[in-house]
């Protein structure tokens, strides 16, 4: 399965390890000209062929095609072509783009990638769907709450979510019980202490099993999914980046140095090394129980089963800080969304088949059962077909839970404004942060120059 | 007439090659460079703006223009005379007659040929901190290996064991060079009675240096487009993740301008990322060819 993760650019390498993850989506739409955007519904059954493009690879690909017969069964006088991706490890938005550009998209687009949909939303290069949903009943609601949060962008529904990502914590119950804890922690101080309690040190002091790494880019940690448990928020009412403003990231990443200091910067930046290459491998540091904790994704539940099938482990909701424990049961989500090109040569057939791909149980369940991602509609979520392991529900409750949402947020250019929050935790990790506060706020000028930089002047 | 139309004619591919693919993409990123472009919108005209953000004129600047040129510049300052030294001296090994020299010439030259996103993958391998080359390292007392390619100081220096590796290219020059230094030179030093450093000095090194300049040319062009061993290793076969990891120690000038260009879309800004970094190249390789005058000794006189 494809797993979205948080940094899209290494899609192509984490292919390389074997990665598999990624959570398919459809979306669809659009009211371009022929777009049936009023009176009664009355389909035109003129038999064609549309073209759908998909970056699905390997078995995933041959289980998603299989699953798209029953669209052919829907509807008879519609033939789906799928085209995949030329280099798997190609950026979905690139192709999103040059196949746009050189004005030969094709009917309808699956893209792992969440980031850019503000871009899609913004410039047009997706349609936008609301004149085919509000035709056939289709509301953005009819899905979580979250869902909005990567699929509109500027009022604009130009996407539809198709599966998702969402994540949790994964512990290791042998150990917690080793360690005379009995039940996951449900605070940042809990995580903390218990972090402390689990960890395991070979004689000379290296650390041989740690309770919970809290590194930005240790698996699919980000320092934002820490602060989020905090309640910061990336930008402030007026727009600009609030990472010096809003107190609650210097909270996080006090919390965060506080339990690096504690294993040591240099053990457990060595122990970081060591595992984090092999986040996608069968040697991944949670399923080989090097550690105890771990945030990570809901795919985990598949790989796991596969992989290390006698691993006696839980998942629990991210532990939300002490302040605010409103916030436990929230986390980070999204993943695959399905959307209508701009110049999509069959708009109102892309939106069947976009409907089918993000609203139609018929396709969500046994897809979400081959790939372990998280059925994104109620029915779906409800059905008895349903086939995940127990651990698997924690995944579909934060889905639904209100206070998730995508990160980073959208913005018309991208995600790319993340990598530099990331690149200064990392500093700040490592001792290299001397100030804190005036660090944010070179953080928030250097944001906004770079968002400046992607808006058209 | 007809003997140039019929060489025009013979030219044509090239010609047509060259205006289609080199000469008009290069005019329109020097036109791209002075817009705002991100390849969906039509570009707009801004005016110096992409090059007053890289250098920070007149208010905001690229928080990360100046650690991209550090870093490729540390890596053309220690790479290229590294990559020199170690071709050299291989050669001279290889060039001298024993057993079995085909077999060390083709061994020397074999990395050369591994793809280098390959080696890099390899060399990743080699020094995560529970690999072959850390724990060796480890096993010697008193002395633990650094993390490489997780620690900031170590990172860059990781990345010359896999120059020094792939040096092969190199070592074929040298010893093209070397085997064309006549033996009369030697014999007649060594009539007046040089020793071997001697030898090495006066002899081989003068006439090695058109090699050598070459090398360094090319090596610093190589240096100022470093990009795919650094991509790898900063990438998350390491267990990186973020720009030029670890903390921006392997953030290129190239690489830079790749997530500028490919992840970020500021194709205007990339243009004029790419444009500086051109005639850069231009005003290095200008010094070095002036400089040349000075030390590059031609066997043939040269071609003035």
């Amino acid at each position: 399965m494809k797993v979205h993760t948080r940094i899209r650019r290494w899609g192509g390498a984490l292919l390389v390890l074997g990665a598999t993850v990624a959570a398919a989506g459809c979306g669809g739409g659009g009211d371009s000209g022929g777009g049936g955007s009023s009176g009664p519904l009355k389909l035109d059954k003129t038999p064609v062929t549309i073209t759908l493009r998909h970056p699905w690879t390997g078995d995933e690909k041959k289980i998603f095609e299989q699953t798209l017969q029953k669209f052919h069964v829907k509807y008879p006088w519609i033939t789906v072509k799928t085209i995949g991706y030329p280099d798997p490890d190609t950026f979905d938005q690139q192709i999103v783009i040059k196949t746009i550009n050189a004005g030969d998209p094709p009917d309808a687009f699956l893209s792992f990638g969440p980031d850019y949909v503000g871009q899609y939303c913004s410039s047009g290069l997706w349609q936008d769907l609301s004149s085919y949903m509000n035709r056939d009943n289709v509301s953005i609601d009819d899905f979580a709450k979250a869902a909005v949060t990567y699929t509109n962008f500027d009022g604009k529904q130009c996407a539809l979510p198709s599966l998702t990502d969402s994540f949790g914590l994964y512990y290791n119950k042998d150990m917690f019980a080793k360690a005379g804890i009995t039940a996951p922690p449900k605070t940042m101080t809990e995580l903390m202490d218990d972090a402390k309690k689990l960890t395991v040190r070979n004689p000379d002091g290296s650390i041989k099993v740690a309770g919970f790494v809290p590194l930005q880019d240790w698996g699919q940690l980000g320092i934002s999914d820490l602060a989020r448990m905090w309640g910061a928020q990336w930008f402030d009412d007026s727009g600009k980046p609030a990472f010096a403003t809003d107190p609650n990231w210097a909270a996080a990443m006090q919390w965060q140095k506080e339990l690096v200091d504690w294993y040591g910067y240099d053990s457990i930046a060595r122990f970081y090394q060591t595992y984090n290459g092999d986040e996608f491998s069968a040697q991944n540091a949670f399923e080989t129980g090097k550690v105890a904790m771990m945030f990570d994704g809901e795919w985990r539940t598949a790989f796991i089963k596969r992989e290390h099938p006698e691993l006696n482990y839980g998942t629990a909701f991210v532990p939300a800080a002490d302040s605010n424990p409103d916030l436990y049961g929230a986390a980070r989500v999204g993943g695959t969304i399905v959307g209508i090109p701009k110049g999509s040569p069959h708009p109102d057939q892309a939106w069947l088949l976009v409907k089918f791909l993000s609203d139609d149980p018929a396709y969500l369940v046994p897809m979400a059962n081959a790939v372990g991602n998280v059925p994104t509609t109620a029915a779906s979520a409800s059905s008895p077909d349903l086939a995940l392991p127990p651990q698997f529900h924690t995944f579909i409750d934060v889905w639904n839970n209100p206070a998730s949402s995508f990160a980073p947020p959208l913005t018309p250019t991208g995600a790319g404004y993340a990598d530099l929050l990331g690149n200064f935790d990392n500093k700040w990790v490592a001792g290299k942060v001397s100030d804190l506060p005036s660090g944010l706020q070179t953080l928030d000028s250097d944001v906004e120059n770079q968002l400046q930089l992607g808006e058209a002047p | 007439m007809r003997k140039h139309a019929f060489v025009a004619l013979l030219l044509s591919p090239w010609i047509i090659g060259f205006l289609a693919f080199q000469l008009v993409p290069m005019l329109l990123s020097l036109y791209y460079s002075f817009t705002h472009y991100d390849l969906i919108s039509s570009p707009k005209w801004i005016g110096f703006s992409n090059y007053k953000f890289m250098f920070g004129i007149g208010g905001a600047q690229d928080p990360y223009y100046w650690t991209g040129v550090k870093n490729t510049l540390w890596i053309i300052a220690f790479g290229v005379p590294l990559r020199i030294a170690t071709g050299m001296a291989t050669a001279m090994l290889l060039t001298r007659p024993r057993r079995g020299t085909n077999v060390y010439r083709t061994l020397f030259f074999m990395p050369s040929i591994a793809p280098r996103v390959g080696a890099a993958l390899v060399f990743v391998y080699l020094l995560n901190p529970i690999g072959p080359m850390s724990q060796l390292i480890d096993a010697v007392p008193g002395i633990n290996s650094p993390l490489w390619f997780g620690d900031p100081q170590w990172a860059k220096p990781a990345l010359l064991f896999i120059a020094v590796w792939g040096v092969g290219d190199a070592i074929v020059l040298y010893m093209a060079g070397l085997l064309n230094i006549p033996r009369q030179l030697y014999e007649a030093i060594a009539i007046e009675g040089a020793n071997a450093w001697q030898r090495f000095r006066h002899v081989t090194l003068p006439m090695l240096t058109p090699v050598i300049f070459f090398s360094l040319i090319i090596g610093v062009i190589d240096g100022f487009q470093y990009f795919d061993q650094a991509y790898i290793a900063s990438g998350p076969a390491s267990g990186n993740r973020g720009l030029g990891d670890p903390q921006n120690s392997l953030l290129f000038y190239g690489i830079w301008l790749y997530e500028q260009a490919f992840r970020y879309f500021h194709m205007g800004y990339a243009a004029a990322m790419a444009w500086v970094m051109f005639v850069a190249i231009m005003i290095c390789t200008a010094v070095l060819l002036l400089t040349s005058k000075r030390w590059v000794h031609y066997g043939g006189g040269g071609l003035s």
